[in-house]
């Protein structure tokens, strides 16, 4: 019989092992002052012209429902104009203050913030500790739940196993409702005004404050409109359309400026069966896609984020029955490069003879990536999350048990006209219009 | 079978089978004109869809042709084949593909390996060399190749080109989409259908029995890595749909003309029929009423048909019946008084010759001893009497005969009554009367009516033969304007033969019977115009039913 107290002194010494092995995320230090000539992070083309509008070009769509979280290229453009997170992380991974100014370590393993002097929403209201509970309630209950308001414009938050970066991720920037509007109130430099009836694919984001920063335009238009976007005198064009690259590069007044490798389309296939995906060449697969495109390769310490799906406790068993699923391989019918790959691996002939690939609506692309219903499925995902298991919530619940397959990285290009203001590329691939 | 009902059936065959005969005539010589012009119309169409194919193909090798002159002198394209920029090449077979309007481009090096696609640009490096091999060895170089992209296979109609870049030679497989609406242009009616049955079922799924069917073979090359050249059908059929719709009405409306028809055969039969049957009718009942004793039936007709003719020659038939009838009764009569004479002279001399002997006695006993004249008158008086009574019973007897009734109105209940009250012996015997109230007079003699009664109450009271009994003599109305009067007995009955000679004259099987009273009965009934019949069963008794007519009010 052992006695109770050598279990007491077990379990407590079981508990600070388990403790000790999970090392909690450090607090980064403050930022340096940016350095007078440190452009690493920085896109300039020429020198910066006084302009009152500057007009960015995307060709992917921009809904106002999915803000302040983006879903493409485009919408990362014009959220991230919009809407702040409490940090920014710039491209090369190092925390810049956003909608906070400071930040420390506080006791109890907790971070202190100090909100920004001049933080103020669209509507004129000044930015408080509360706002930013309010708001966070409304994305993220867990880590809301975490926050201790300490002030007007103070808070701290329960440090967590996350990294400290993850506080950048613009599914936390600050916002509150619009009543009456489909733009949620932001607190970024930029605010959306309504848009013009004249042209519904267009939008104008006027500056907070009248610090002779431009204006910005928006024009959402279908991939063959870009290069009549340039033509039209587009100050920036975000692409990944080869043959709209091919004719800015014979424009002598744009710079095409590849920028980070930000998204992987992978092969996600329900169950963990290595026989599905085969023996994949991966190089064969970078001339199957029109755009800027290499062999999936993750470069970072470890392995791609979705390969340790796992470890995150929130998600889902695979709870995929042996029912018949139908023998094709799905993606969005409105992602080309996802067009491309399924027929490539239709054509490698990846699940088979008689498989096929199957382009549907995103709508039932979504249903039937939740349902699991179909052999195999082609999408693509962020390369960079701030957070493994919040980035999992995207997936279904049942990516943890399947098997994904990295495929192809791709970015888009940005196409910048000569004398556009300069911009700063942060880590998730945001491109922000610098102040002057 | 009833005269009316082989009428019927006569009419409705003599209608209806020419009716039907007629519209199944109608309905397979329209089958087969209609029949014969829709393979008329599918012949056309196969040898339209035969001369489109030739000019198909030959489209199609117009295309290829040019694309062997364009390739070579494409620059990037030799680039790209040397290492270049191997997108363009990829792209080459697509964009090559849609400007040259063909559904199908694939282009392949010495090896069979794809090169470049364009309807399937991403199956670039597969090895299929099967096809362009099958496709150049089918007659006229086109064939039907099943051709695969990423999201379905796709029949196409193609054909093989080969051209020379850098030394390598290269195969271009080209050809046009074999689909839906590619066989909806073939066919300018859309009562024509066309389709492709490919192997190994090339029956196409046409019905002969609903569909005129024709086909065109073409040359089918499997996809796969087992490709054959194999034999394809584009079947043409033209559906029997309206063909069958029209039967269908044609059919519809026969069966309604007959059914009209027939119901107005029907009717029409019927009155006919009835028109011929009723005077047949008429004619077997008045047949039928036609007696020995009811001879006086009317077979006038003033019909000029056969109808006509039938009712004279019944009514002179009947007439002569009655003529022969007439003159039986005269024979009978004779023959009866005849007997009659015999039997009186028999009678009386059977009467006259006690008499005879007796005054014979008498003139005797004159002779030889007048002093006993008296006493012999005396012993011999009893018997001269009874002689006298006998003949005077004879008498009386023969006087009933020829009764002389009077056509009169006759209270009948009160002649039984009457008669009833003169029966002064009856023995053991019960009689009963069972009178119908308020009874309407019959026209007759009541003296002959009382004769008539007096007969039968005494013929049932003797057949009771002194034995208990009884005797009913009831009266009823007769349900045809006349009197009913029945005389039952509870006596021994007759016998069929009994019954059969019970009328004679003279038949009795009395001890001391005349046999005169039945024949009496019966003749002084139909003197009366009135009828007799007899209900009998030996041991249980017999019935005697007089009808008479009544009187008119």
């Amino acid at each position: 019989m052992i006695p109770r107290h050598r279990y007491v002194i077990f379990l407590a010494l079981f508990a600070a092992a388990c403790r000790a092995g999970v090392p909690r995320a450090e607090l980064p230090l403050p930022p340096p002052a940016p350095a007078p000539g440190d452009t690493t992070c920085t896109i300039a083309v020429g020198r910066a012209a006084r302009r009152d509008t500057v007009t960015l070009a995307v060709s992917d769509p921009v809904d106002a429902g999915h803000a302040p979280l983006p879903r493409n290229d485009a919408e990362r453009l014009v959220f991230g104009q919009l809407y702040e997170s409490l940090i920014r992380v710039d491209c090369q991974g190092r925390p810049l203050p956003g909608l906070a100014a400071t930040w420390e370590e506080a006791p109890g393993d907790r971070w202190a913030f100090t909100l920004r002097d001049n933080a103020r929403f669209w509507d004129g209201a000044p930015v408080t500790a509360r706002d930013v509970l309010a708001s966070w309630q409304s994305h993220d209950a867990t880590l809301a739940a975490s926050l201790t308001v300490t002030g007007d414009r103070t808070f701290t938050v329960a440090a967590s196993d996350a990294p400290f970066q993850r506080l950048a991720d613009q599914a936390l920037a600050v916002t509150k409702p619009a009543p009456g509007s489909g733009w949620p109130i932001g607190t970024g430099r930029y605010w959306m005004t309504s848009g013009d009836p004249a042209s519904p694919d267009a939008f104008v984001a006027q500056p907070m404050a009248r610090s002779g920063q431009p204006a910005v335009k928006i024009a959402s238009g279908p991939t063959g409109g870009a290069r009549d976007a340039l033509d039209g005198g587009a100050d920036v064009l975000i692409t990944d359309d080869a043959a709209t690259l091919d004719y800015a590069r014979t424009l002598t007044g744009y710079v095409d400026v590849p920028l980070e490798w930000s998204r992987t389309y992978v092969l996600l296939a329900p169950g963990r069966d290595k026989s599905v995906i085969g023996d994949l060449r991966l190089e064969s697969l970078r001339e199957a896609v029109h755009g800027d495109a290499r062999p999936a390769e993750w470069s970072g310490p470890g392995r791609f984020w979705f390969a340790d799906l796992h470890s995150c406790a929130q998600a889902g068993r695979d709870t995929l029955g042996a029912s018949a699923r139908r023998h094709r391989i799905v993606y969005n019918q409105s992602d080309r490069s996802a067009a491309d790959l399924a027929a490539r691996l239709v054509g490698l002939g990846v699940l088979g003879r008689g498989a096929v690939a199957a382009g549907v609506p995103a709508s039932a692309f979504e249903s039937s990536l939740r349902a699991g219903s179909d052999a195999a499925y082609v999408l693509e995902l962020r390369r960079q999350v701030y957070d493994v298991c919040r980035a999992a919530l995207e997936l279904p619940p049942w990516s943890s048990a399947a098997t994904i397959e990295p495929l192809l990285d791709v970015r888009s290009h940005a196409v910048v006209r000569r004398g556009t203001p300069r911009m700063t590329l942060d880590w998730d691939g945001t491109l922000r219009l610098a102040p002057p | 079978m009833t005269f009316r009902a082989r009428l019927l059936l006569g009419f409705g065959a003599v209608v209806l089978v020419p009716l039907t005969v007629f519209g199944l005539r109608i309905r397979a010589v329209m089958a087969n004109r209609l029949t014969a012009e829709y393979q008329q119309r599918v012949a056309a169409l196969v040898s339209v869809i035969r001369a489109d194919l030739d000019r198909q193909s030959a489209g199609i090798a117009l295309r290829l042709a040019a694309l062997r002159d364009a390739i070579p002198r494409d620059n990037l394209f030799r680039t790209a084949l040397q290492g270049g920029e191997r997108t363009y090449l990829l792209d080459y077979a697509g964009d090559a593909m849609r400007l040259g309007g063909l559904s199908l481009l694939q282009i392949q090096d010495e090896s069979g390996r794809i090169v470049s696609s364009g309807h399937f640009r991403n199956e670039y490096d597969r090895s299929d060399p099967a096809v362009p091999r099958l496709l150049a060895t089918a007659p006229a170089g086109t064939a039907l190749v099943e051709a695969r992209t990423a999201e379905a296979p796709f029949l196409a109609l193609a054909r093989v080109d080969s051209l020379r870049v850098g030394g390598r030679r290269f195969t271009l497989v080209g050809g046009i989409a074999v689909d839906s609406s590619f066989l909806a242009h073939l066919t300018p009616d859309s009562e024509l259908t066309v389709s492709v049955a490919l192997p190994p079922d090339t029956s196409s799924g046409a019905d002969p029995a609903t569909q005129v069917v024709s086909a065109v073979t073409v040359p089918f090359v499997t996809s796969g890595d087992s490709a054959r050249l194999l034999r394809a059908r584009i079947v043409v059929s033209h559906s029997l749909a309206s063909l069958v719709a029209l039967r269908r009405g044609v059919a519809l409306s026969f069966f309604v003309a007959v059914l009209v028809t027939g119901l107005i055969a029907l009717l029409l039969a019927s009155w006919l029929s009835t028109r011929i049957s009723r005077p047949l009718t008429a004619l077997a009942a008045k047949t039928a009423d036609v007696d020995m004793d009811r001879l006086d039936v009317a077979f006038d007709s003033d019909r000029s048909d056969e109808i006509g003719a039938l009712s004279r020659l019944l009514g002179a038939m009947t007439e002569r019946l009655r003529a022969g009838a007439a003159r039986l009764r005269e024979a009978e009569r004779r023959l009866a008084m005849g007997d009659l004479a015999r039997q009186v002279n028999h009678d009386i001399k059977n009467g006259l010759i006690p008499i005879r002997n007796v005054f014979r006695h008498l003139g005797q006993a004159a002779g030889d001893s007048p002093d006993r004249l008296a006493a012999a008158f005396r012993d011999r008086q009893a018997t001269v009497e009874s002689s006298i009574s006998y003949l005077e019973n004879l008498a009386s007897n023969y006087a009933r005969l020829c009764p002389q009734p009077a056509g009169e109105s006759c209270d009948v209940n009160a002649v039984v009554r009457e008669t009833i009250s003169r029966v002064s012996d009856t023995g053991q015997a019960e009689l009963r009367l069972e009178l119908a109230e308020g009874l309407r007079p019959a026209r007759t003699d009541a003296l002959v009516l009382r004769r008539i009664l007096e007969n039968l109450i005494g013929n049932a009271l003797d057949s009771l033969a002194a034995r208990a009994g009884r005797v009913t003599v009831s009266t009823a109305a007769n349900g045809q304007g006349g009197v009913r009067i029945t005389v039952a007995d509870t006596g021994k009955g007759m016998t069929q033969d009994e019954l059969n000679r019970a009328f004679d004259d003279f038949y009795t099987t009395k001890p001391g019977g005349t046999g005169l009273g039945l024949s009496i009965v019966r003749r002084l009934v139909l003197d009366a115009s009135g009828a007799l019949r007899v209900e009998t069963e030996p041991g249980a008794g017999s019935a005697f039913i007089v009808e008479l007519p009544g009187e008119t009010w």
